[in-house]
């Protein structure tokens, strides 16, 4: 099997444009920019064929084209994103009709409202003032998929804001204990806590923070390797039952009880190494939309690298002796080298190869739960933020759930809805539909509750008679909050809470939830890595992850690197902050030349890092290294 | 945006271009910045986007242009929604020897109306003035075109150029520059320029708070 090694390639774009200084004596003609290559537009060959524009697709399209690979990127949808896409309320209705149709693999039971306002002709609101993400994630601050955002400019096409707020839902009441915290340290300065369970929190913190590599934390690391992590913290740090839920659940935003020691460490120390990277908080959240938005910018970097894009065009056929592939307009192009098919958009004819690549595979449920309010729920939020985590631990909703709910809250500030709206993504583990349905109700019930008594503006009001009358339902309902305290438990709102869009839909994947699978891959394992028998030319995609942050992301997009290219040492091998060096004294990308040069030399030396050796580094995926222990 | 002086000021916009392929979109912008930058290299390759600045003498303004070229994704009618967000002005380009290529540029304009914020500054662009023998795009009918659209409450400019010998092109910025809701993005009431939300600062990826403790090594 051939495989594009960096020999057979063209130049990469890198050693096309040397990054010495360059100044041409004559201006250069401008043949070739009045004139677009004649290349792109009868475009008859390619090396790789990828086919989904979702954001594993995306960035694998943008390292190729940089390394001048010749890719053809195409969607059977006529947006980007795929799996991963910001979706306006239209296009949402059309996605579950696929969905429920069978036409999109791997979703299903997709159910949806919307309500009637908006489709009246004098709406103040229109369908794409809205912005749905089909698989919401939040970017810690030390992440690999941040450090190739920056490496690779791609940032530059994106907004970011910061997220602190992390609220958990224990006895029936929500708390953000270490909400605007100004440092570690004070992430625990909540001042319910006694002296000696602070004290024990910080020995714990310290013990967490401390170098992977440190004899002593490997030494308890490797005794612990199987030790259910709310146990160790117990036994170890004396930490009791409603401080070991924050850490595991709202620090360590894990998803099941009893997770290995290591990992649960991993996820903790993500939370505390990301804190006062860029501010007072560990996470950020990109504009306008999460996964769907950075697709788009990775596709633009990809097609400025010199890559092809057609969206609303499928693959008919595929010869492999003749290695032509047969487009939906008809067209016809040659693939030199490699296909990569995501899971949605895998033609007829290569599907009962994916079902036997996939057959032996465990599968996982995601199970969501995706609400936009007429509420903008800055009750939840810091003064400057738009968005907001909430986490319900296991055990800890009326439903009795035996897996958690993370939720992911956004009002109009960060661009996916009007002003004083917002969406309310909740994600379920329970990998019992009928169950985890009953779950995210459950959450939602509190949320709506707690929103609604948070929001009301008139503390009388609150406390009035006709509040303390039954619900609806015939029982009171329950709720509290950390701003009105326990005297408003049998508070029935009178307000309800107005919902524009309900969204539910249930989504597999066979990536781990631990995402040991894609950190990891084997043959074994991962979807990626095991060939079709009779067509050793086409790559599979995994479906999206269940995981809220974008770990594992970037080594995915390795592993199929190396899958076409042989190995993935030049993956992002480009240095644009040299030519930005060049144009800085003409005045020509007026970048300053402080934080952003310094940092791209850090952060190539991390890239070097993560590929050549073991060492404990803040931008490796979390848990790389805890979990092999 | 702080004007750096009292007497100057200084504001950012986004341009994006739009226009059938091979009409000259990519060399006009090439012209607006090669123009003014005698060391300019042709190749853009890595760079996010362009960007050019002018001055407006009259008002004292000196304008960034942010300008994003579709990168050929336009071709196959693959634009992302992304390249239109937040975009201030736009053109869109034509060839006066080519009349499909200003059937198209009016498409464009029936996308932008779809697709951009209210309010962006179209300016309608007829490229290869230097071959005006060649002209197959008459003027008057642009002209009808362009005053049918701004009666529907439309801000469309209109100009023609050749980016081969430079004629015009700079003219096409300062006209659009003149056009541009300069006041209100100063006076930081950029909102109503833009879309959806309110305006938040966002955090810069490449400006870290404090270094984390592993890059200390370059």
């Amino acid at each position: 099997m051939t495989s594009l090694n960096k020999v057979e390639r063209r130049k990469s774009v890198a050693e096309r444009s040397p990054s010495v200084s360059y100044t041409p004596d004559v201006i250069p003609h401008l043949a070739g920019l009045e004139k677009p290559q004649a290349h792109s537009l009868l475009l008859d060959e390619c090396d790789v064929l990828i086919m989904g524009t979702g954001l594993v697709e995306s960035i694998l399209a943008a390292s190729l084209s940089w390394q001048g690979v010749d890719v053809l990127h195409i969607d059977n949808k006529t947006c980007y994103g795929d799996s991963n896409s910001t979706l306006t309320i239209e296009q949402i209705k059309s996605w579950c009709q696929e969905v429920n149709g069978g036409k999109i693999q791997h979703f299903e039971d997709a159910q949806v409202y919307v309500s009637g306002e908006l489709s009246l002709p004098t709406s103040k609101y229109k369908s794409k003032d809205y912005g749905i993400d089909l698989t919401p994630k939040v970017m810690f601050a030390q992440s690999d998929l941040l450090s190739l955002l920056v490496k690779s400019r791609v940032y530059k096409y994106l907004e970011f804001q910061s997220l602190s707020n992390f609220h958990i839902f224990e006895n029936d009441s929500f708390a953000a204990k270490f909400s605007n915290p100004t440092s570690k340290e004070e992430i625990f300065t909540d001042q319910s806590l006694s002296l000696v369970t602070k004290r024990y929190l910080m020995k714990f913190l310290k013990f967490v923070l401390q170098d992977n590599n440190d004899e002593d934390k490997r030494q308890v690391l490797t005794e612990n390797a199987k030790v259910p992590i709310e146990e160790f913290l117990k036994k170890k740090f004396n930490l009791e039952k409603s401080q070991i839920n924050e850490l595991v659940y709202s620090i360590g935003l894990a998803t099941k009880e009893s997770s290995k020691t290591p990992e649960a460490l991993a996820r903790i120390r993500r939370y505390l190494t990301s804190f006062n990277v860029y501010g007072n908080f560990p996470v950020l959240v990109s504009k306008y939309g999460g996964p769907g938005e950075i697709s788009q910018g990775f596709c633009r970097s990809a097609a400025v690298g010199g890559s092809t894009y057609k969206l609303n065009t499928t693959l008919v056929d595929y010869d492999p002796s003749q290695k032509v592939a047969k487009f939906s307009d008809k067209s016809s192009v040659r693939i030199n080298e490699k296909l990569v098919v995501s899971p949605t958009q895998i033609p007829k004819f290569l599907q009962t190869s994916y079902n036997e690549i996939t057959e032996a595979l465990p599968m996982k449920n995601i199970n969501r739960l995706v609400v936009v309010v007429k509420k903008d729920c800055k009750e939840w939020m810091s003064n400057s933020e738009s968005s907001a985590v909430v986490v319900f631990p296991p055990h800890s909703l009326p439903s009795d759930n035996s897996k958690g709910i993370q939720a992911l809250v956004q009002n109009g500030g960060s661009g996916v809805c009007p002003d004083g709206h917002s969406i309310w993504y909740l994600t379920s583990f329970e990998q019992d539909k009928a169950k985890a349905k009953l779950d995210l109700q459950s959450a939602l019930d509190k949320m709506e509750a707690a929103i609604l008594r948070e929001s009301s503006n008139n503390l009388d009001d609150v406390l009035g008679e006709e509040d303390f009358v039954i619900s609806e339902r015939g029982t009171p309902v329950v709720v509290n909050s950390v701003k009105l305290g326990k005297s408003l438990q049998n508070f029935v709102p009178k307000e309800k809470l107005e919902i524009i869009c309900k969204l539910g839909y249930v989504q597999q994947t066979y990536v781990a939830n631990d995402l040991s699978n894609v950190l990891n891959p084997t043959k074994d394992n991962n979807v990626t890595l095991r060939k079709p028998k009779d067509c050793g030319e086409i790559i599979f995609t995994n479906m999206p992850s269940a995981e809220i942050s974008y770990d594992g992301i970037v080594s995915e997009c390795k592993t199929l690197y190396s899958s076409i290219t042989g190995a993935d040492d030049d993956f992002f091998d480009v240095d644009f902050e040299d030519e930005d060096d060049t144009f800085d004294g003409a005045g020509f990308h007026q970048q300053p030349q402080t934080v952003s040069t310094i940092k791209a030399n850090a952060l190539t030396d991390d890239e070097n890092a993560i590929a050549s050796s073991d060492e404990d580094d803040h931008n490796e995926p979390f848990g790389a290294n805890e979990m092999e222990l | 945006m702080a004007s750096s002086t009292d007497t100057t000021r200084f504001a950012q916009f986004k341009l994006v271009l739009l226009g059938e392929s091979a009409v000259g979109k990519s060399s006009i912008v090439h012209r607006f910045v090669k123009n003014t930058f005698d060391n300019f290299r042709e190749s853009t390759i890595g760079a996010a986007f362009l960007t050019q600045t002018i001055t407006l003498p009259e008002s004292k303004t000196t304008i960034k242009f942010e300008i994003w070229d579709t990168a050929g994704q336009e071709r196959y009618k693959s634009l992302a929604p992304m390249y239109y967000r937040n975009a201030h002005a736009a053109l869109c380009v034509y060839d006066i020897t080519n009349p499909s290529s200003f059937t198209k540029a009016q498409d464009w304009i029936k996308e932008l109306k779809k697709q951009a914020p209210e309010g962006i500054v179209i300016c309608l662009v007829g490229n290869k003035l230097d071959l005006s023998e060649e002209r197959q795009v008459d003027e008057q009918e642009v002209l009808q075109y362009v005053q049918e659209l701004n009666h529907q409450e439309n801000n469309v400019l209109w100009a023609e150029c050749s980016a081969k010998s430079g004629e015009g092109v700079l003219d096409i910025f300062n006209k659009i520059g003149r056009a541009l809701p300069v006041e209100e993005v100063i006076n930081g009431a950029s909102s109503r320029a833009r879309q959806v939300g309110s305006r938040k600062p966002g955090v810069d990826l490449a400006r870290q708070a404090h270094s984390p403790q592993n890059s200390g090594c370059c």
